[in-house]
């Protein structure tokens, strides 16, 4: 059955572009803060449940794009402030204040939101003819948004005074630091930035997805695989490898049950871990 | 002449007196379900000693010690259910198995260091978890399988078995015990001394001729064995396998334990896992979101007391021995400077 692989291959395609825009997060965090943070699966979580609670509460799913990226700004803000700045100097034992995190929000949410996965009706209703199946356009939509904003995301970056410091700071932090550039405010958009990046990721996959708190702890391996396979600290290696990672696991899921996929991906994952540690598509080293 | 004790160690025989009095101390006082959970507290600290074995000696950070955990409980429960072993081949099998596990993964785990090292770790126990979860048929998945425990051994006619609570408890500190014994043993021998030595500095190690990977390795095999054995008691304690003991929370869970105890020492993570453990058993029956606090807890802990437990108790004790003239407010202990990248620098 073509058909289905072929569904299989764009559903793998779209959600790997969300993965992307939620591992980039992860990425920059990682690259200028040097900091695993294991909560952020947890805030692409956060973010899903947020757009749930907009919906229930106005009744419209597209004030999420707006409201729930603002929140994850300020939420972040706060986190980098209380939680990671007072232990700055120790990259091991920020994994575990960022596992400390990871728990404070899945309770959070569990004693709120509720511990039953809810679901978001499909908030456009509209599905085209393709290849025989009736296909969500809102799938399409969610695709266009994260191409939106991984865009955005790099075009901060590279056009903006405040995004060629951060590359700054990422490549040489002290030298950066020595010559002046603002390093705390720095990392304090850095982290909002990246928690506003995987929130933003849960509203646009809600309605693809089931809302719960567990949310988190599927995602967040898929994004390490990312920013892994991609190369840490390389940005659009780990877009280009999300993409690629969600699309060959939709078209072995076509094959094979999903967690035989996941266990393939996996395994691809170690080899390069082992093999190329700085990613796949970083240049040779001369 | 008697050695005179240290305030510690005076302390940890109290500590060692009081556990062997539980099983007949805490019914009297009306608390016999605790009984129960001394003994889980000793089996997790074994595991949190293991996670400690590698960060606070070696300088690995694993979050995928719950691998080895996993592989031991199964190993002894499909031993017992599947091969059909009375008790001690398939206690020896659980090891076995998670020893050996730990000896392949390590060949290529201990090439990584730092970030790379806690990632691969977490990616060869979350392959093994996604097995377990798929082969239902064997491991009974999430579900997880029920088994039953053999008698331990037979004196003329009596049968000692798990079943008993105070054997079972005694077993288990017996077992738990000696592992901390080997793990001090091993500690304090020269091979003991590489691991800090590797974690210290590990290319003028390699300089001076031992192989930093070697070390790493052995040191990780070492570790795999002793959560092995934790999970091997854990499955007789539980009576029960399931591979949600496989999944990377637990192994987070052990390294919580470890440096909430204080890390780099031996018994920092007995201290750690008695401390959370009884914080769960006592807040959860008040308050379904526990968990919440021990966020709270860990984060607290991380920014101001990175020496753990163990860091505020020796503190404790050193300005209790001082002459009250002498005393002045303890120093805050300033975490270590920033180690630059994989490798730990030059």
């Amino acid at each position: 059955m073509p058909e289905l692989v072929v569904i299989l291959a764009i559903n793998g395609l779209i959600w790997g572009l969300i993965i992307a825009l939620i591992a980039l997060g992860l990425s920059i965090i990682f690259g200028l803060l040097d900091i695993v943070n294991v909560a952020h699966g947890d805030f692409f979580m956060v973010g899903t449940v947020l757009a749930w609670t907009v919906i229930s509460y106005t009744g419209n799913f597209w004030l999420a794009f707006l409201i729930v990226p603002l929140i994850g700004m300020l939420l972040g803000c706060a986190v980098e402030r209380l939680v990671i700045k007072p232990i700055e100097n120790s990259p091991a034992l920020s994994i575990v204040a960022c596992f400390g995190l990871s728990l404070i929000l899945q309770e959070t949410v569990r004693a709120t939101f509720g511990a039953t996965p809810k679901r978001i009706l499909d908030p456009i209703g509209i599905t085209i003819p393709l290849l025989g199946l009736n296909y969500q356009i809102y799938r399409l939509f969610a695709a266009a948004v994260a191409i939106a904003a991984i865009v955005a995301f790099f075009l901060f970056l590279h056009k903006t005074k405040f995004g060629t410091w951060m590359r700054a700071v990422r490549q040489d932090r002290e030298t950066a630091i020595a010559l002046g550039l603002p390093s705390d405010r720095i990392f304090l958009v850095t982290f909002g930035l990246g928690t506003s990046m995987a929130m933003l990721g849960g509203v646009v996959a809600a309605p693809i997805t089931s809302v719960e708190f567990r949310l988190g702890l599927d995602v967040l391996p898929l994004c390490f695989m990312a920013v892994i396979i991609g190369g840490m600290g390389n940005l659009p290696g780990t877009a280009a490898a999300a993409v690629l990672l969600a699309f060959i696991e939709g078209i072995i899921t076509s094959f094979t049950e999903p967690t035989t996929a996941r266990i393939i991906s996996l395994v691809i994952m170690s080899v390069v871990l082992l093999v190329r540690p700085e990613g796949i598509f970083a240049r040779r080293r001369t | 002449m008697p050695r005179r004790l240290a305030p510690l160690q005076i302390l940890g025989l109290a500590c060692f007196v009081l556990l062997l009095a539980v099983p007949y101390a805490l019914p009297l006082l009306g608390a016999k379900f605790w009984v129960n959970i001394v003994a889980e507290i000793m089996i997790w600290s074994l595991f949190a000693a293991s996670v400690n074995l590698l960060f606070g000696y070696t300088g690995l950070l694993s979050f995928g010690q719950a691998l080895y955990f996993g592989f031991g409980a199964y190993g002894v429960a499909l031993g017992v259910d599947i091969l059909g072993l009375s008790f001690w081949p398939a206690v020896l099998f659980g090891v076995f198995v998670a020893g050996a596990c730990a000896a392949i993964t390590g060949i290529f785990a201990a090439r990584l260091t730092w970030h790379y090292f806690a990632i691969i770790t977490v990616v060869f126990s979350l392959i093994f978890f996604f097995v377990a979860v798929g082969w239902k048929s064997v491991t009974g998945g999430d579900d997880g399988r029920p088994f039953t425990v053999p008698p331990v051994l037979k004196v003329g006619g009596v049968e000692f078995t798990l079943l008993d609570p105070t054997f079972q408890y005694y077993f288990i500190m017996t077992v738990v015990g000696a592992c901390f014994y080997l793990m001090h043993v091993i500690l304090k021998s020269p091979l003991g001394y590489t691991f800090i030595a590797v974690r210290e500095n590990a290319s003028r190690l390699g300089l001076i001729g031992y192989s930093p990977y070697l070390i790493r390795y052995i040191s990780f095999v070492i570790a795999g064995i002793f959560a092995g054995v934790a999970g091997v008691l854990f499955a007789l304690f539980a009576r029960y396998v399931s591979a949600q003991y496989l999944f990377w929370t637990v192994s987070g869970e052990g390294v919580i334990w470890a440096l909430i105890g204080g890390s780099g020492t031996l018994f920092g993570p007995v201290l750690g896992a008695t401390f959370l453990i009884v914080v769960r058993e006592e807040l959860s029956i008040y308050w379904e979101h526990y968990l919440f606090a021990v966020g709270v807890i860990v984060i607290l802990f991380v920014a101001f007391a990175p020496g753990g437990l163990m860091g505020l108790l020796t503190r404790a004790l050193d300005w209790l021995a001082k002459k009250p003239a002498e005393r002045t407010a303890p120093e805050i202990a300033k975490p270590a400077p920033r180690a630059k990248g994989p490798g730990g620098g030059p």
